[in-house]
């Protein structure tokens, strides 16, 4: 494809830019700071909070104690929460989202400029900056990432990045510019950009195989933190680079990162984390449970709960399976889900109700609240409407078939297991029978393929980006509604061309204006077709010491040790 | 015994190591999936059937099983492990940095079983307060009545979080060994315990013992050599069996304790089908299994001659 | 795998056999009553899994999400659960899966075992060798990696994770029958009846069997125990039945994470294992007292 204009397009300044999506961005920023009034603390960084702490002091070792561990540290691999939580702390992005406003700020591009019908993007890198190898973050290395991260290297296995849509190749202009081209419109690329999965990473570490990722010492960032040292499996030590200089201009802090070192450590024990971080042996944890929020704070510890800004925690339908193609069935299950009860058994208010399919807090985020009640008598007559009748044991059937649909938990989502149970009571009072399976990682993700066998199945992603809809829904990406010609070799014929249709759209659509309606369409088209049934915004739920300072979160939520320090002798 | 019979032994246990790995290949094979699978199939990259295609083809995952399973068992042969899927890393440089941390575990954990059986054992034999010895003689099958995941969970929390006696997160490389060490020596302790306890019984019983004790020799004294030569036999047979027990509970106590060991490993690898470290981690504990049966069987006679007889027909 | 079952050195150790006999018979005078508790917890477990509405009135599997992680009381005797379960009443449920789950894994682990065991030793040398060796094998593989594969392959659930218990329980089972038949088989009257023209089997079935039959029986009894808590153990690896199947050993696994916000949930689950081991253990001691 050949560029329209051949003279380099003007580099301009990108609040400019980006007009459109901060105005909508503004919309969810007011519905965050109700929020914020239940949630203790959320995205430190350049809230008022800060300013009345006392001077950071520099130095010490913070204890981080985390669930699992991580897999592997190709950036692309960072939506996974321990792969993330680390990519974070040792990688720079070429722009910086800001998790107050969801503005794209400047980060290591000081500038760039996108054409007219979003299919070419310059970026003007920052001088000065290098990874901790010593090589220069310049335009080639950029290029050679974004190469990496769009187009994937068969040869040693490096996997396409889902933020990354319609990427061609990348020219280096000069040292210090770098211009990628699309094969077709990339509205969220720049978004794209900011995520951690976009992380640069040196050009020796992109010449390693995948494989070889999964070590954290091999990961060469530009980042704060470097990682010094590394128990697989249980253990990795973050060192400080005294030479940093090259925050994102919002940052309060410009220099070396407060702390010292970062310990992290692999503690799996939900009841061990908690302890620990009370005992005084750990200062900050991941995953906290609802049920232990009120012991935290009994101790005057401090929970953070930032949004993860993407498909709300849900509960999805595989329309191919017979049992579910019909959209009564769906509906019916849909006003039968209580979300609030599920809510307030099980969570806390850091999880609000959903009152859409991605979250308040998300871009392009519709309230479509009034599809979702809970309505008992609506569930029953849509079920008798189609058909399925109660029978002896209070089970509904239709042509002698019972209406029984299986899910599997999902291990990463809170409380999952408890959650599909009580769904699954709820069904019950309409006749509907939920199996809950636990399973080992083959069944699970064998059958997860299968719609027969999972017709119903947990879900939930995040990303401050419209884009994120596409991620989940695309057959293409996570296909969580198995579609034909998507993941799943095992899909007989369901193909919502519409849906694709829409989806492509927001991954395409060139006007902002625009961009934002397709998503809201789409919100309202997945409620009224009912393929997910949403229950909560998922939030990342961390506890602190109250020592902790300047812990903050990036825009889905991944903690960010930057700016943190030690408030103790 | 001839060195016929000790080359018979040995082939014999190389057999059952070769059997041991190929029961392990079929086994692994016949599992619903795969670690490729796991890995890349999730839905979590994103990842197109061509694209999972083309990493099956590099990793030679769709190769026929014969092909497989002749593969892997010329690289053990040669002492390669292959690659691990899951972690990223050779297998073998992952058993390197998780054996020593399983090896302290469970040799302190065995070490502290003993003391601890002995312990019971002696005392409640010596004791002359009735309730004491039956208290004692309680204690082993109270031992193995606690689910040892549970038990490890009760002392961190009261040894740990309540009482704030010992760190289990960021503690010294010793200290954080103490709970761990703990909550694996119960169990192993209550069999070990049960050997001695009924060694001392059948040694107060025995009419050298009166002898010996006529002669002048302290009663201490007496119980301690012979129950010591009585416990030796049984306890050797306990070998094998306490071997894959402190395997067993190395799983169990890793995993709560987030210690990083082939136990914790082994368990992350059953979940993620990693079949190279599972096939290593079978190979492994079936060689030291039977390395200990092999080490029993030849030092069974020599500390035992009733059994010159029928040794070979005992294991 | 959580435990060593008691005495399995009893099995090759022939020589020692005499010995142990008269110790534990003077063991079991001393300990009646604790006999008859043991009896009294079986016999109580039992009345649970057969009939559990005669103990409570709660459902144990539709709960009152209200009602959710209350301490124990006098409406629930034992406190609720995260979704309001009354926990008393998914123990008194449970008490069928568990003890199914031990009778199978148990039943699995005696017959295959015994089976193996009795072929072993009443066979000549060859198939003696061949069969010793398979279980060897069987002792080779770490039991609890035996177990988490079985229960890949057969799924997920209470029968299916007895059944991966009660394999691992094979080789055991084996050695101990095998051991017995051996020594039964070169006892005098044995080779009499042998020798006075019995065939083979007749004599294995009339004479050498029951004569092995307590002492397997008493691993029997001290396998079901273990086999409650290894069951225990999957559920902690996240390989217990699926929910909302209630399950003393998944009841202990999944209370854990609350043990400092609602202690009730793991600990009286973990009161009821224990009783139940110790008193399987109990009667297993009694029943190996009886074989001499």
């Amino acid at each position: 494809m050949g560029p329209k204009q051949t003279a380099r397009p003007a580099i301009r300044r990108a609040p400019h830019q980006l007009r459109g999506m901060t105005v909508t961005s503004s919309l969810s920023v007011s519905r965050r700071i109700v929020l914020a009034g239940l949630v203790v603390g959320i995205g430190l960084a350049s809230a008022p909070g800060w300013a009345q702490s006392p001077t950071p002091k520099a130095g010490g070792t913070l204890v981080y104690l985390e669930q699992q561990a991580h897999t592997n540290l190709y950036p692309p691999a960072g939506g996974f929460y321990p792969n993330g939580g680390i990519l974070n702390q040792i990688t720079d992005k070429l722009t910086y989202q800001n998790p107050q406003t969801l503005a794209i700020e400047p980060w290591i591009a000081e500038a760039w400029a996108v054409n007219e019908d979003k299919t070419e993007y310059v970026f003007k890198i920052r001088k000065g900056v290098t990874f901790s190898d010593g090589t220069p973050l310049d335009a080639a290395a950029v290029a050679k990432n974004y190469d990496a991260f769009g187009r994937g290297n068969k040869e040693l296995k490096l996997p396409v990045s889902e933020v990354i849509n319609n990427y061609e190749r990348s020219e280096v202009l000069d040292p210090y510019t770098v211009k990628f081209v699309f094969s077709k419109p990339s509205p969220g690329f720049l978004q794209g950009t900011s995520v951690i999965g976009s992380g640069l990473v040196s050009p020796a570490t992109l010449d390693r195989k995948f494989e070889d990722l999964g070590d954290a010492t091999k990961i060469v960032g530009s980042g704060p933190f470097v990682v010094s040292k590394q128990v697989l499996g249980k253990e990795l030590l973050l060192t400080a680079r005294k030479d940093y200089a090259w925050a994102p201009k919002s940052s309060a802090n410009q220099g070396r990162p407060y702390l010292d070192q970062i310990r992290y450590l692999i503690t799996a024990e939900d009841s061990v984390r908690i302890g620990a971080l009370l005992a005084g042996q750990a200062d900050v944890i991941r995953q906290i449970q609802a049920y232990d929020e009120k012991q935290v704070e009994a101790a005057k510890y401090v929970i953070y709960a930032p949004s993860t800004r993407g498909v709300n925690n849900s509960v999805v339908f595989r329309p191919d399976n017979p049992l579910v193609a019909d959209l009564r069935v769906r509906k019916a299950l849909l006003h039968a889900t209580n979300a609030k009860e599920i809510v307030q058994t099980l969570f806390s208010p850091n999880y609000p109700q959903a009152t859409s399919i991605i979250a308040s807090t998300a871009a392009g985020y519709v309230n479509i609240a009034d599809k979702l009640g809970f309505d008992l008598a609506r569930a029953n007559a849509l079920l008798d409407e189609a058909g399925w009748t109660r029978t002896g044991n209070g089970l509904r059937q239709k042509d002698g078939k019972e209406l029984v649909l299986t899910a599997y938990e999902s291990l990463p989502q809170p409380q999952n297991k408890a959650t599909l149970q009580l769904v699954a009571q709820q069904w019950a009072k309409v006749g509907v029978k939920l199996n809950v399976l636990a399973g080992d990682a083959g069944s699970r993700v064998a059958d997860d393929l299968d719609p027969l066998k999972t017709p119903v199945s947990p879900a939930m992603v995040g990303r401050a980006d419209p884009d994120v809809i596409k991620s989940q829904y695309h057959p293409a990406n996570r296909d969580v509604l198995r579609q034909k010609g998507g993941q799943s070799s095992k899909v007989q014929g369901f193909v919502d061309a519409r849906l694709n249709g829409l989806l492509e759209a927001v991954a395409s659509e060139v006007d902002d204006q625009k961009r934002l309606a397709v998503a809201g369409d789409i919100q309202r088209y997945v409620v009224d077709q009912a393929y997910a049934i949403p229950i909560f915004e998922e939030p990342q739920a961390f506890a602190a010491a109250p020592y902790v300072k300047g812990l903050a979160f990036e825009a889905v939520g991944r903690p960010s040790f930057y700016n943190t320090w030690l408030d103790k002798k | 015994m001839s060195s016929r019979y000790l080359v018979g032994r040995l082939g014999q246990a190389l057999l059952v190591l070769w059997a041991a790995f190929t029961a392990s290949f079929v086994l692994l094979q016949l599992l619903p999936g795969d670690a490729i699978l796991i890995k890349f199939e999730g839905g979590d990259l994103g990842l197109s059937p061509q694209q999972i295609a083309e990493i099956r083809l590099a990793y030679g995952a769709d190769e026929p099983v014969l092909l497989q399973y002749v593969h892997t068992l010329a690289g053990f042969l040669q002492g390669h492990f292959g690659y691990s899927i899951q972690r990223g890393v050779p297998v073998t440089e992952a058993i390197l940095a998780n054996l020593p941390a399983t090896a302290w575990l469970t040799a302190l954990g065995f070490a502290v079983a003993t003391l601890l059986a002995g312990t019971i054992a002696v005392v409640s034999s010596l004791t002359g307060l009735r309730w004491l010895r039956s208290l004692l003689r309680g204690l082993p099958p109270l031992f193995v009545s606690v689910p040892v995941f549970w038990l490890g969970i009760v002392l961190i929390q009261i040894f740990s979080f309540r009482l704030k006696l010992i760190p289990v997160i960021g503690a010294g490389e010793w200290e954080g060994l103490v709970l761990p060490v703990l909550t694996l020596a119960v169990p192993i302790s209550a069999p070990l315990a049960q050997v001695l306890i009924r060694a001392i019984d059948e040694v107060r019983t025995q009419p050298f013992v009166t002898v010996a004790r006529a002669k002048g020799a302290s009663s201490r004294w007496v119980l301690f050599r012979h129950v010591l030569r009585n416990a030796l036999g049984p306890t050797l047979t306990l070998a094998g069996v306490l071997f894959g027990e402190l395997l067993a509970g190395a799983v169990v106590t890793e995993t709560v304790f987030g210690l990083n060991g082939i136990g914790r490993m082994t368990e992350q690898a059953v979940n993620n089908q990693d079949a190279a470290v599972l096939q290593a981690v079978v190979v492994i504990s079936a060689a030291g299994f039977v390395l200990i049966n092999l080490a029993v069987d030849l030092l069974y006679p020599l500390i035992d001659p009733r059994l010159r007889k029928t040794v070979g027909a005992t294991t | 795998m959580t435990d060593v079952p008691f005495e399995q050195q009893a099995a090759p150790a022939t020589p020692h056999r005499l010995d142990l006999r008269t110790s534990t018979s003077r063991l079991r005078r001393s300990f009646h009553p604790g006999l008859w508790i043991s009896w009294g917890v079986i016999g109580i477990v039992a009345a649970f899994a057969v009939v559990p509405w005669l103990f409570t009135g709660h459902d144990p599997v539709d709960g009152s999400p209200l009602e959710r992680r209350q301490a124990p009381s006098l409406v629930h005797w034992l406190g609720t659960d995260e979704l309001g379960r009354d926990l008393f009443a998914r123990i008194v449920y449970g008490a069928v899966n568990t003890l199914s789950g031990a009778v199978v894994a148990v039943a699995v682990g005696l017959v295959v075992g015994t089976l193996l065991g009795v072929v072993a030793g009443s066979s000549g040398r060859r198939i003696d060798d061949a069969v010793m060796r398979l279980v060897d094998v069987l002792l080779a593989v770490p039991a609890l990696l035996l177990s988490l594969s079985i229960i890949i392959l057969l799924g997920f659930g209470t029968v299916n994770a007895a059944i991966a218990v009660g394999v691992a329980s094979v080789a055991s089972f084996a050695r101990l029958a095998r051991a017995e038949v051996v020594r039964v088989r070169r006892s005098d009257y044995v080779e009499a009846a042998f020798g006075s023209g019995g065939r083979f089997f007749a004599v294995l079935w009339r004479h050498v069997l029951p004569n092995s039959l307590n002492a397997v029986l008493a691993l029997a009894a001290l396998q079901f125990g273990s086999a409650i808590l290894q069951i225990s153990t999957l559920g902690f690896l996240g390989y217990g039945a699926p929910p909302p199947t209630p399950e003393w050993g998944l009841l202990i696994a999944e209370g854990r994470n609350y043990i400092s916000t609602a202690w009730w949930l793991t600990t009286f689950p973990g009161l009821f294992v224990v009783a139940a081991v110790l008193s399987a253990n109990r009667i297993s001691l009694s029943l190996r007292g009886r074989s001499a």
